[in-house]
Formats: C-alpha cells, structure tokens, sequence
C-alpha cells in the first residue's frame, strides 16, 4: 500500500518535470535541426548556431544585453549593499518596514514596473525640456540637450532600479547573521569606520554580494517586459530581439539563441544554488578543511610582495573596465546615425553592413512585431526612430495624424526605379511621405494532398466539407477581408450590414466546428506538418513553408476569384527625425536595385523595384546555378491582371474600426 | 604608586529621554583590576561603552590622563576592549585575529604619511601574546573550530596586543560552563598581573566580582550604589540593594536606639555600629552563614524551621521568625517543624541607612519573587538601549 503511494506520487513528480521541460526539450533539439522548420525534422546541424553568430541583429542585441546586464550588476550591487548596511543601522521596526517595502517591486508584476517606470522616463523628459530650454535662454556657456529619449541610459537605470531589491534580499541575511560587535571590536583594534568596512564587514557579506550579483545579472538578462517598455526605440536587449523577430516566424535561429540563454541562466543559477550549499556545509564542519585553490591563492598572496601586484591586477581590470566602457559607449555616439525600425527577419542583414561601409553612417537597426505595437510606440513618445516601415492601411493613419515627414525626393533617386503599379496609391495619394519596400499577396494556402480539388473560392473556408482542417487567420482586417471579399463587397467598406454579414458568416462556421482555431504564427507549424489542410496567409510565407513541409505534404497557394488584399509596406520618414538626411540616405540605398535583389530573395517578398523584379529570376538562377520556377515567381510578385482583382487596405473610420475589434473579441467568445 | 587614570565626571547618559546612566563619578587607577558589578540593565555595559568610545555620554566628561577624550573616537583611544561572545572575525583565522589591530597603519604623531608595522615584529608579537593566552601552535586553525574558552582567549590576546593602557571586558566568561569560567577567572587575574595594565570588568555575578577584583563598583538603574574594595562590599554594604546582591542576605526593620545599640523584633541587640540619630529607623542586615543555631531556650529569639535544602558544604535552612522567613546556613541538619533558637553576637550584626530599597528584600520568602520583577525591569532597558543582541 505505501509502495504503491509511493511510486504514484513518484509518477506524479515525473509528470510535473516532464511538463515543465520538455518544451525546452523540444525547442532544444529542434535548435539543432537542419531544415528551418520549428515542426519537421531534417536532420542534425549545427548551422542555426553558425547562422547565429553572424546575425548581426542578434550579435549587436546580445553585447547590448551583456553591457546593461554587467553595469546594471555592478552599479545595482553597491548601491544595494550599502542600502542594506544602511537598512542594519536602523531599528528593528523601521528595518522591517523597509524591507517590506523592499519587497514589494520584486512582487509586483513586470508589466506594472515597466509601464511606470516608462511613464516617469516621459514625464521627466517633458520636465526637463522645459528646464533646459529655460537654462539655455538665460545663458550661453552650457548648451542642455532639450529633446531626451528613452534609450540605453533608461534602460540601464531601469535595470539598475529592478535589480536593487534582489541584492538586498541577498546581502540582509548575511547581516543579519553578522556579529553586531564586529564592527565595533575592529574600531576597537585601530580601525575608521571606512577600514572596518573593507578589512570585516565585507568579507562577511561577500557570499551574499556574490549571490546578489549573481541573481541580479541572471534577472538582468532575462529581463524581456521592463526592457521592452524602457529600452526606447534605439536600443534593444536580446529578448526584445527574439520577440520582435516573431513577428514573421519562428525561426530555429530564435531556437539556437533561446538555447544558448536558457543554458547561460541554468548555469548562474547552478552556480548560485551551488555556492549556497556549500556555505552551508562549511558553517556545520567543527573538522579543518582543506582550503580551497582561492583561499590557498590568496594566503600565498598576502604577503606585502604580493599586495601590491594584486592591486596593480585590480587597478588594470577596473581600467579595462572603464575603457571598454568608454571606447564602447563613445564609438556609439560620435559618428552619424540613423535609428530604423522594421520587422523582424525583415532585411537581408548584409544590407545594413554594406550601407555602414560605404557612408559611414552607423545604422540602428530596431524590430517590432506589429504595426500596431510600432503605432502605441510611436505614440508614447518614447520612440526615436528615424525611419519606419509601416503597411499601407497604418501609413494613412500616420498621415492622417501628422506623424509623418514629407520626403524629399531629390534626395531618393532611386525612387525612379520603383514601378508605376506602386506610386501614388490610396495611403498616400500624392506619394509625398513614402518610398515603398516590399509588396506582396494574401491567398489561400492548402494541402493538395488533403485537398484534392483545384480550390478558386474563399467558400472553401467556411465550407463543412473541410470541417476541422481550416485555420482562421488571427487577425480580424484579413479574416473579415476574405468573408466580404466572398460576400462581394470591398475590404473597404464601411457599412456596418455589410461587415455584421461578413461576420455572421464566419461565425456560423465557427459554430458548425469548421475552425481549428485562431492562429498567427503557427500556421507554420500547422501547415508543415500537415496538421491542417487549409489556411489564409501572405505569398512570401507560403514560399517559406513550402520549402519545409514535410514527407506527404504538398502544399499549394491560390488567390481566389473573388480577389484578395495585396499590401505595401513602404517606407516613411517621421516629422521632426533627427537624422532626415541620413534617414533619405539609407531609403535610397535600400530602393536601389542590388538591395531589392537581395532583400528579394531574403524575404520571398516581392520587389516594388521596377528592374529588381525583373532581373530577379536571373539573379537567382545565377545566384543558385538554376532556373527560378515559374510558378514560384509568380506567386512572388503577382501579375499585374490578379493584381487587378486585388484591393489595397485603406485606413478604415476609427467607428468601424472599433466595430472589427469588437465583433472579433465576440468571436473569441461566442 | 597607582595613579588616576579614567576619570568620568558626572556622566549621564539618556536614550529617548530616558536616563541610563545617572550621573556617574568615577575614577580608575593604573594597573589595578577594577569590576563594574549589576544586573543586566543597570547601566554597566554603557559605562564600558562610554570609556571604549563607542558612546559618548549625553553630559558630562571623560578624562584620560588627564585630557578629556569625549569626541575621540573608539581607534585613537588606546583601549581595548574583548567583547560579549568575542566578536571575533570568522573569515580569518587565529593568526591573523590576533594580528588584526596590528595590520591597521596607523598615523605617528609629527608624520603625514601612516605607517605599517613589519612583517616581523607583527609575527614576533602575535606569537608572544599567543603564547602568554597558551595558544601556541593555533595560529592556523579557523575560529569556527575552536571551542568557547579557546576563542575567549584569541579574544583577549588580540585585544592585548595591541599594548593598550587599558582593558574593557564586557562579560567575557558569560558564555562558559562553570569549570572553565573558574579557570579563566585565574587566568585573567594572572594575565593581568603579569602585564600590569588596568582591566575594567564588566560582570552581573558577584561571585566572579569578588575573585578578581581589586575595586568593586556595584551599580543599579544607572547609579553607583557602592565602591570598595570586595572585603568592603561584602562586610559593610552601603545598602539594601548591595547587601542583597553581593552574598545572600536578611533584612530586617529595626530602629537604632543610641550607639551600638539596634532594636529588632522587639528586642534589642548589641551592635558595633553607630553615628546614627536617636531613634533612626535602619535597615539591619544578617549575613546567614553568621547566625548560630543553639536549642530553643537558651536562643535570643526562638523559630520554626519551614524548609531544609542541602547545598554540599552547608544546608540552607529556611526559619520562620514570627512570620518573618529567614535564611540561616549551617553544617548542622535540623528537620523542617523543629523548633530552633537563634543568638546573634555584635559583629554579626550590620546596620545601614534606610534607601530606596529598603523592604524590597526583607522577608527571604518573597526573595525570588522580588528579583524576578526586578530582572524584568532591566530587560525593559535592554531593549531600550537598542541592543540588537539576536
């Protein structure tokens, strides 16, 4: 009977470790798979981690990480221990209630931290602008930067503020255990209170620091939800990477770094885990023990001979320290720049390094995930950029809200090259603001394999036939898109009959089990693994799954009869960017030819470039030693007649677009 | 030829308005062995903190030689102190303990730069002061693992090290089982005497007190209730606190008819006291281990033995005198109902002044009772003090 207990509550411990790693697990090996597919496994290869380390996205990221982490450590450790020593010099009813309070911000959800925190950043910003403009006017000696930006600064200060309480959670209870007549005993002996400081109650408290700075990198670097509200536009931690580079897929190359940082915490925290053990160990032992290679280091180093070596070693590190900071810091800030915000896995990364070598002008490459995560970060003031790289329907809406700066197209002679099909379209009538990037379709993708008739109707979607094996799009413009489409009104409309149509129809078939659900970025998954049969999603993402779907899978791409919403994203310059000129530098760069080429065939999106797409079937077969498909490049870069069908998103009434979101949340719940 | 060398003068001392110390006067000669003697709370550890540096007194001056050092902080004083539970360092080991006061460089007088002593004369200091502690050959071993009497002596050879004029103990032996605190009360009085500087002890137990000491203050809610010598202390107590908390005692009411002449329980007896005004009520004290048992009638007066308790050398017999409790110890068994007389001779015999705590301690039966309250009281301070002692 007790056996039997036993080993079920054994099973049960299984479960629950099972449960909690084999993601990791899975995301783990699948780290490791040859094919970039998250579902289908081609085989072993260490190529994502090579692919990793020359991404120069997720390198500039990671050193980004690695240097808010390092100085948020260091500058957070010592304001924490002295916080904590000053805490033990208090009496016991205020010591408590301090460090309740102390408690409270790693308690208190990361959201709520980062959210205030960013509101604070903003408000002293407009505090200080008024103070600096006032200081400015009265005097000429100093010049006070007006304009401040979240940015490095706040996300170091951000971390720093964060990482405080952790310290003093560590450091306390060494304090606590500590003698209280230690201090005093050394100031008895000739010590000021300053050298009893060094010579006893830091070497006290020294595994607690340790441990303290050891959680406090480890938060520090795991950080995503405070970075992502403080970071600002111009800078960006490693999780903000991942998660911006999300945007378009899952990637196994956001598999090899989440790899690497899930090893780099298991290991602080091991080390941590580890520390507090053995420190347990050693406070119980009545026997001498061997000392361990630092302590015999530094008997052997205590000698006056030796002290000033290890100054010197200490002097030089802090130094190098300071250097590397400096050095880093200053060759970030002193040549010319220009702060771009795009999509993840949205640029031929080759790209930004050619543009660096041949002007000099250092580019800030940032991602983000959504066009409207990019428009609330545009609108908490907080942003920086200088150029965005928004969809047609968001670019009306910046327009539409004064947000964009008027280009000037002296400076963009590239734009010649664009093709007429995408110039003054609905967004922006006079094609004043905007220099297009990319364009691309929105069609049916689906297992020809499950699917054996040749489908050319959204009606597929909402038919019973293929009940179970439909993915609706998560995304309520596209889904309601394609049922108004069907029902033979414009993806425009604003009659609310029209759009509560549409929505009945998708409803009914929700209803009738036709969905397998909502999704977004697993359709990839799905789709590749032939779990579902039938999916609304972008000709450039089809291109991707079809080149990793797996054995017995065919997948096929179809724009319907009725039409479909093509898109454009373009470029666009914000009102008052810092950088105009360098900002009209980079879009004219990456309108030319060679970079539509190489973006081209990065992406699998089509080229607005009149000659780029052109000679892209060339530049393929040149590039792979075979012909281009056809097929493959029509899908591509639809052709002008299927374009003709098509219908570009305007920005639509803000009534009817609280109408969408509204119906859309009905669905989720209905 | 001994010498004024700590002077307090008129010290007070108040935390959150509440009086700790209560105008202390007070001098310390060189070389001797002096004790501040209490229960906890009375003040005696501030004392100590005052002359270490670690507190400087609400009002009032502390003279070194003669100079007043108030505001010198604890570093320049050389004093030296071995602390409650040693507060020695634990990531250090013996060597390096003792050794510690001697690492600080220190500033000479007439130089700007501070200096460091050599290697060598640390070393040939440190082992001399481990070897006057018996310690030789510990100078590796990590605190951690040395036993309480151990550590009590790296404690006190690191603070001797340092050649101070002059040592606080601050309970040093309270944390030792009874054997070992016999040894070291030996020890310390040998140390002392052989280096010949002041030792300033501060202690709650009488017994030890009266071991080591050459001068005894005994003191109680921040006031000194007596000072002498332990002779002194013990033969003529100046009050009814003293006499109840050095030794044990009975304390009766009595009236002092002229000279040498006390009345008691109605009786009068002869005494070696006198200078007291006519009449005056005072407080009589009769040691127990003085008073002589003899058969019922040939006795002065005449009780009941309510309870016997053997103690080794002595019984400590409980008798009751017209309802008044007394403690008689004697090498003689009576059994508890057997009824006893008592005969007092005149150097049996001690009359003090009445004082604030007269009747506290008269009836031994209430004894404990009484001290109880009493150690509650001084808790209360403790806290007061701050003391984070956990």
């Amino acid at each position: 009977m007790k056996k039997q207990r036993r080993s079920g509550s054994r099973l049960f411990i299984g479960l629950i470790f099972l449960f909690l790693y084999l993601p990791i697990f899975l995301l783990i090996v699948f780290s490791f798979n040859a094919g970039d597919s998250s579902a289908v496994w081609k085989g072993f290869s260490l190529h994502w981690y090579g692919e990793l380390f020359q991404n120069r996205l997720i390198m500039e990221s990671l050193y980004m990480t690695l240097l808010v982490s390092l100085l948020a450590t260091v500058i957070s450790t010592a304001a924490g221990t002295f916080a904590a020593i000053g805490l033990y010099s208090l009496s016991r009813r205020k010591r408590d209630a301090l460090l309740v309070v102390n408690n409270i911000p790693m308690m208190n959800a990361d959201i709520v931290t980062g959210v205030s925190l960013c509101l604070f950043f903003v408000a002293f910003f407009q505090g200080w602008g008024g103070v600096a403009r006032w200081v400015n006017g009265i005097q000429n000696a100093v010049e006070l930067p007006t304009r401040l930006t979240l940015g490095f600064g706040t996300l170091l200060l951000a971390h720093i503020a964060f990482n405080i309480p952790y310290v003093i959670l560590n450091v306390a209870p060494r304090l606590r255990q500590m003698d209280k007549n230690l201090v005093d005993a050394a100031q008895d002996l000739g010590c000021t209170w300053m050298q009893a400081f060094w010579r006893v109650i830091l070497p006290e408290i020294k595994p607690g620091i340790v441990s303290g700075a050891l959680i406090a990198f480890t938060m520090s670097v795991d950080d995503f939800v405070i970075s992502y509200f403080t970071a600002g536009s111009s800078t960006s931690t490693l999780s903000m990477t991942i998660y911006g580079m999300t945007k378009r897929r899952i990637t196994p190359e956001i598999n090899a770094v989440s790899t690497l940082l899930f090893l780099t915490v298991l290991l602080l925290l091991v080390i941590v885990n580890v520390r507090e053990v053995r420190q347990e160990r050693r406070g119980v032992s009545l026997e001498p023990r061997k000392l361990t290679w630092m302590e015999k280091l530094s008997v052997r180093t205590s000698t006056p001979r030796w002290r000033w070596v290890k100054r010197g070693a200490g002097a030089a590190m802090a130094c190098c320290f300071v250097a590397a900071v400096i050095f880093l810091t200053g060759a970030t800030s002193s040549r010319p720049v220009v702060n771009v915000c795009s999509w993840g896995e949205y640029i031929d990364t080759d790209l930004i390094t050619r543009f660096e070598e041949e002007t000099g002008i250092r580019v800030n490459y940032q991602t983000v995930e959504s066009n409207e995560t990019l428009y609330s970060l545009l609108k908490s003031g907080g942003a920086d950029y200088d150029v965005v790289v928004p969809s047609d329907y968001m670019i009306a809406r910046l327009i539409e809200e004064d947000m964009l700066e008027e280009l000037d197209y002296g400076n963009i002679p590239n734009f010649e090259l664009i093709d007429d099909r995408f110039k003054y379209l609905s967004y922006d009538p006079e094609n004043i603001y905007t220099v297009p990037y990319t364009w691309g379709t929105l069609g049916i993708i689906y297992n020809a394999a499950v699917v054996e008739e040749d489908i050319s109707s959204w009606s597929v979607l909402y038919d019973d036939k293929y009940a179970g094996n439909v993915l609706l799009i998560n995304n309520s413009r596209d889904a309601l898109g394609a049922a108004l489409l069907y029902l033979g009104y414009s993806v425009n409309t604003t009659s609310e009959a029209e759009i509560r149509e549409a929505y009945a129809l998708i409803d009914d078939a929700n209803r009738r089990g036709v969905f397998q659900g909502k999704v977004m970025d697993e359709v990839f998954q799905k789709m590749e693994g032939g779990n579902a049969a039938i999916a609304t999603y972008y000709a450039g993402d089809y291109l991707s799954m079809r080149d990793n779907q797996a054995e017995g899978v065919d997948l096929a791409f179809v724009i319907p009869e009725e039409g479909s919403n093509w898109f454009v994203d373009a470029m666009c310059i914000l009102k008052d960017a810092p950088h105009k000129t360098e900002a009209e530098m980079w879009i004219n760069f990456i309108a030319s030819t060679d970079a539509n080429l190489a973006n081209m065939d990065y992406i699998w999106y089509a080229s607005p470039n009149r000659v780029a797409l052109e000679q892209y079937p060339a530049y393929y077969e040149e590039l792979y030693g075979e012909e281009l498909d056809p097929e493959t490049y029509e899908i591509m870069a639809a052709s002008a007649e299927v374009l003709e069908r098509c219908e570009v998103y305007e920005n639509l009434p803000g009534e009817t677009q609280q109408l969408y979101s509204r119906l859309w949340v009905e669905l989720g719940t209905g | 030829m001994s010498k004024k060398l700590i002077s307090l003068a008129d010290c007070c001392v108040a935390f959150d308005g509440e009086l700790v110390l209560d105008h202390i006067n007070l001098y310390f000669n060189d070389s001797e062995f002096l004790t501040l003697l209490g229960p906890s709370g009375c003040g005696k550890t501030t004392t100590l903190r005052i002359i270490g540096g670690f507190l400087t007194p609400t009002s009032g001056e502390v003279l070194f030689d003669g100079v007043r050092i108030n505001d010198v902080p604890p570093n320049q004083r050389q004093i030296n102190t071995v602390f409650q539970r040693y507060a020695l360092f634990p990531h250090l080991n013996v060597f390096e303990n003792v050794a510690f006061g001697l690492r600080i460089p220190k500033t000479e007088a007439g130089k700007r730069k501070k200096a460091r002593l050599p290697e060598e004369e640390i070393h040939q200091r440190v082992l001399e002061m481990l070897e006057v502690v018996s310690l030789k050959g510990f100078e590796t071993r990590r605190i951690t693992e040395l036993s309480g009497g151990q550590q009590q002596r790296v404690a006190i050879a690191r603070a001797l090290v340092n050649r101070p004029k002059v040592l606080l103990l601050d309970e040093p032996l309270g944390a030792l089982d009874l054997r070992l605190r016999k040894d070291m009360q030996s020890e310390l009085k040998r140390i002392q005497q052989q280096l010949g500087i002041t030792f300033i002890y501060v202690t709650h137990d009488q017994e030890e007190a009266l071991a080591m000491s050459d001068t005894i203050v005994v003191m109680d809610q921040g006031r000194i209730q007596q000072i002498g010598t332990p002779e002194d202390i013990y033969n003529e107590p100046k009050n009814a606190f003293v006499a109840d908390f050095i030794g044990e005692s009975n304390i009766l009411d009595g009236v002092m008819h002229e000279d040498y002449v006390v009345e008691f329980f109605n009786r009068k007896f002869k005494c070696l006291d006198k200078g007291f005004a006519p009449m005056e009520p005072v407080d009589v004290v009769i040691r127990p281990e003085d008073v002589d048992i003899v058969p019922p009638e040939k006795g002065q007066l005449r009780g009941t033995v309510t309870s016997v308790t053997f103690k080794g050398v002595h019984y400590d017999t409980i008798v009751d005198f017209k309802g008044f409790k007394w403690l008689i110890q004697t090498t003689d068994y009576h059994p508890e109902g057997e009824t006893i007389g008592i005969i007092l001779n005149p150097d049996d015999i001690h009359i003090m002044h009445k004082s604030p705590y007269s009747g506290m301690f008269g009836d031994y039966s209430s004894y404990s009772e009484e001290y109880d309250e009493l150690e509650d009281i001084s808790l209360l301070e403790e806290d007061v003090e701050g003391g984070d002692e956990e």
